[in-house]
């Protein structure tokens, strides 16, 4: 029973992500409405779904139900681009948010029995097992011989970090590369417009985070954009890897605008059907993403440098 | 007309590199070209935020192996001498660390006179605390950046430097001594060294000349010194802290999420001994209050954080420090500084160097807690916090000096300074 109304509930978040997307997508503002039977062709869906997925939205605070009128959003597309989405991230499988970010916060250990986590959180064996699964899907947990479940390797540490670059180095280029890469015009064109958006605040005011978010949307267009099946998989769950455990991204407003003008950079040249020189452009641009700030300095040692380092 | 070309020449420090990246961005504000020389180690750091990087050539010895071998032996030899007090850690701490500040000079000269050859810069900012023959030689003005505690500029109205000790300390006389025997082999191969070089050589003790042309103290009039000797203020500046604008920092949520933010930052040096931050984190998860502690490289040595507690790696000091309500420190004096100029108190653990002499300041100046690093227990660390957490008529006396170190943005000072330095 559980299992079900947990599946019915992935889906209504599904669907109200899609939503935000389908209002984005036909360049819609704050306070527009939001009429379920568009919504409803749009997402190819019956409008019962559609009422559930907008009531998820409407208790998130993303839009604004009005007595006779119907849903309407309810902030501006650049908020609900980067906020609305992250906020929708939060909610699905919270529970299993919560133990994935107590692991890469070091709150819990690596291996973890399911009892032990049903005390930890107070909830009950089932939600417990149903969160389990839902992080087993990415392969971020695996279940132990006997009833122990393992973490697998997080973004938790500037050394995993280091790995994590060295693996994308790998296999990034090769996803644009690979015969057969096909971007989906509507979404990089959605991604360009709110990079954009991003580069026109002022310094000091541009979130580490929201910057996490858009750069891990855009990382994920390339993957899923890949003509390679198992280089896209990889990538994916690697860039949603990052997206829930990545720490230490506080990263200098300079090298975070030139950051997103690389990415600007490589959907210009992908635009052109360039792809060798979008492959170089992303070695280039991961390469420039390394944590470059030593591990320790003494006065008159040679500063300790961190793993990975070119 | 061309924009003056500014070498900035930090030590490998990230004190002093972050307090060049301040003045980096005012001179980059006021019409300069601002370029950073950097040691080994830091290329990438100032580039990312957005200046021109030269390294000072690499040894060839220096390979990574070998630099990892240097810090283990370095971790297993001195963890214990930080514990010792500023008198004892003359010979065990102090005397190596000038010996292997005075070897790096040596080396760095011969890479750094053909770095300058290459950037003609039209003026220098040496944020160090030993001159370079290559700077002084280079016939440009030179700015000399004071990024350690006051202490760094002589006067008997001041403590002696590294002391930890006020400044009519019966003991004076007896740690100065000490201080000069334990630097005296440094000092004997660097005055030589000098000569070698074509420089006078400088008064025992002494590393680096005060500039000709202009000098940087950031000491802020809140902790400044009564000098028996005022110095002269058409040479010496002070400069009320030197903040750089840094990224925003949002603290993540915590499952513990609605207590005042406590910020602990020993250092990359500090962050060193693990068994003290890991005792320091047993008695945060009592106390009421979300802490965010810089574990530096040293992140997979804990287990099992408690729900009010967050590590990182690397926090953008200026911006996490804004938010805090209480920062625990190693008595460095941009951390200090940074506390002061937010209006935070400072609970200081000096480890070495100056943070001794910035640890009694803040006790004296009534702006922080001086709390030895070894000998504290449970009770009387959470007492500290309490105290610096509730004390009214504290926080307004650091809203106070908050309100006057902002208006008079030291950052910004100090490019103006050294633009009018340099007939600008």
């Amino acid at each position: 029973m559980m299992r079900t109304r947990s599946n019915t509930r992935q889906n209504h978040l599904k669907l109200a992500r899609r939503i935000i997307e389908v209002a984005l997508e036909r360049g819609m503002n704050r306070g527009d409405h939001l009429p379920e039977t568009t919504l409803s062709e749009a997402c190819g869906v019956s409008r019962t779904p559609i009422r559930s997925a907008l009531k998820l939205l409407e208790s998130n605070d993303i839009v604004l139900r009005r007595e006779e009128g119907g849903y309407f959003l309810n902030h501006s597309p650049e908020e609900i681009g980067i906020n609305g989405i992250s906020r929708l991230d939060d909610m699905e499988g919270s529970l299993a948010a919560r133990i994935l970010s107590d692991r890469a916060e070091r709150r819990i250990t690596d291996v973890q029995s399911v009892s032990a986590l049903v005390r930890r959180y107070n909830v009950p064996r089932s939600a417990v097992l149903n969160a389990l699964k839902i992080l087993s899907i990415d392969g971020v947990v695996a279940q132990l011989p006997g009833r122990a479940w393992a973490f697998q390797p997080l973004l938790d540490t500037p050394n995993a970090l280091a790995e994590s670059l060295s693996f994308r180095l790998a296999l990034e280029p090769q996803a644009i590369t690979a015969p057969g890469f096909d971007m989906d015009s509507q979404k990089a064109g959605l991604l360009r417009q709110q990079m954009e958006d991003f580069l026109r605040r002022r310094d000091g005011s541009m979130s580490s985070v929201e910057f996490l978010h858009l750069d891990c949307a855009f990382h994920s267009l390339i993957a899923e954009s890949s003509g390679n099946r198992f280089v896209c998989g990889a990538l994916l769950a690697h860039q949603r890897l990052r997206l829930t455990t990545q720490k230490d991204h506080s990263i200098p407003d300079f090298r975070l605008r030139q950051s997103l003008e690389e990415h600007l950079d490589i959907l210009d040249s992908l635009e052109r059907m360039q792809h060798q020189l979008a492959a170089d452009q992303m070695v280039l641009h991961l390469r420039r993403s390394q944590i470059r700030k030593p591990q320790a300095v003494n006065r008159g040692l040679l500063p300790l440098a961190r793993k990975g380092m070119a | 007309m061309n924009k003056p070309v500014i070498a900035l020449f930090p030590e490998a420090s990230f004190g002093s590199a972050l307090n060049c990246v301040g003045i980096a961005q005012q001179l980059q504000r006021q019409g300069a070209m601002p370029v950073f020389i950097c040691h080994q180690g830091f290329t990438g750091v100032f580039d990312e935020y957005g200046f021109k990087e030269y390294q000072l050539p690499a040894s060839p010895k220096a390979t990574s192996q070998r630099t990892e071998e240097t810090w283990q032996a370095f971790i297993n030899a001195h963890l214990e001498h930080f514990n010792q007090d500023p008198t004892t850690q003359l010979q065990t701490y102090v005397r190596p660390t000038w010996d292997a500040i005075v070897d790096s000079a040596i080396h760095a000269e011969k890479g750094l006179e053909s770095l300058i050859k290459r950037i003609r810069p039209d003026a220098f900012v040496l944020d160090n605390v030993i001159m370079f023959p290559a700077i002084a030689n280079a016939g440009v003005p030179w700015t000399r950046v004071v990024s350690c505690a006051e202490t760094e500029i002589p006067d008997p109205a001041v403590p002696p430097y590294l002391s930890g000790m006020a400044a009519d300390d019966p003991e004076r006389g007896h740690f100065e001594a000490a201080y000069l025997e334990a630097t005296a082999p440094a000092h004997r191969r660097y005055n030589a060294f000098r000569r070698r070089r074509g420089l006078a050589a400088l008064p025992p003790g002494r590393f680096l000349e005060t500039s000709p042309h202009l000098n940087l103290l950031l000491a802020p009039e809140a902790v400044r010194y009564q000098r028996q000797h005022p110095l002269p203020e058409d040479l010496f500046v002070f400069l009320e802290g030197c903040v750089r604008e840094e990224a925003q920092f949002d603290p993540p949520p915590l499952p513990v999420n609605d207590e005042p933010i406590i910020y602990l930052s020993f250092g990359s040096l500090g962050a060193i001994d693990t068994e003290l931050i890991g005792r320091m984190i047993e008695v945060f998860a009592t106390f009421p209050a979300r802490f965010f502690v810089n574990v530096g490289g040293f992140i997979e040595s804990y287990q099992k954080v408690p729900d009010n507690v967050y590590l990182g790696s690397w926090f953008p000091q200026p911006s996490i420090v804004a938010q805090a309500d209480l920062f625990i420190h190693h008595g460095g004096n941009n951390s200090f500084c940074e506390a002061l100029y937010y209006g935070v108190p400072s609970l200081i653990m000096p480890y070495c160097w100056d943070g001794h002499d910035n640890g009694l300041r803040a006790a004296q100046t009534g702006t922080g807690i001086h709390m030895q690093r070894d000998t504290w227990t449970p009770e009387q660390l959470c007492d500290a916090m309490l105290t610096l957490l509730h004390d009214k008529s504290l926080r307004e006396r650091m809203l106070r000096i908050s309100r006057h170190m902002t208006k008079a943005n030291g950052a910004s000072m100090a490019a103006s300074s050294i633009l009018r330095a340099l007939g600008q």
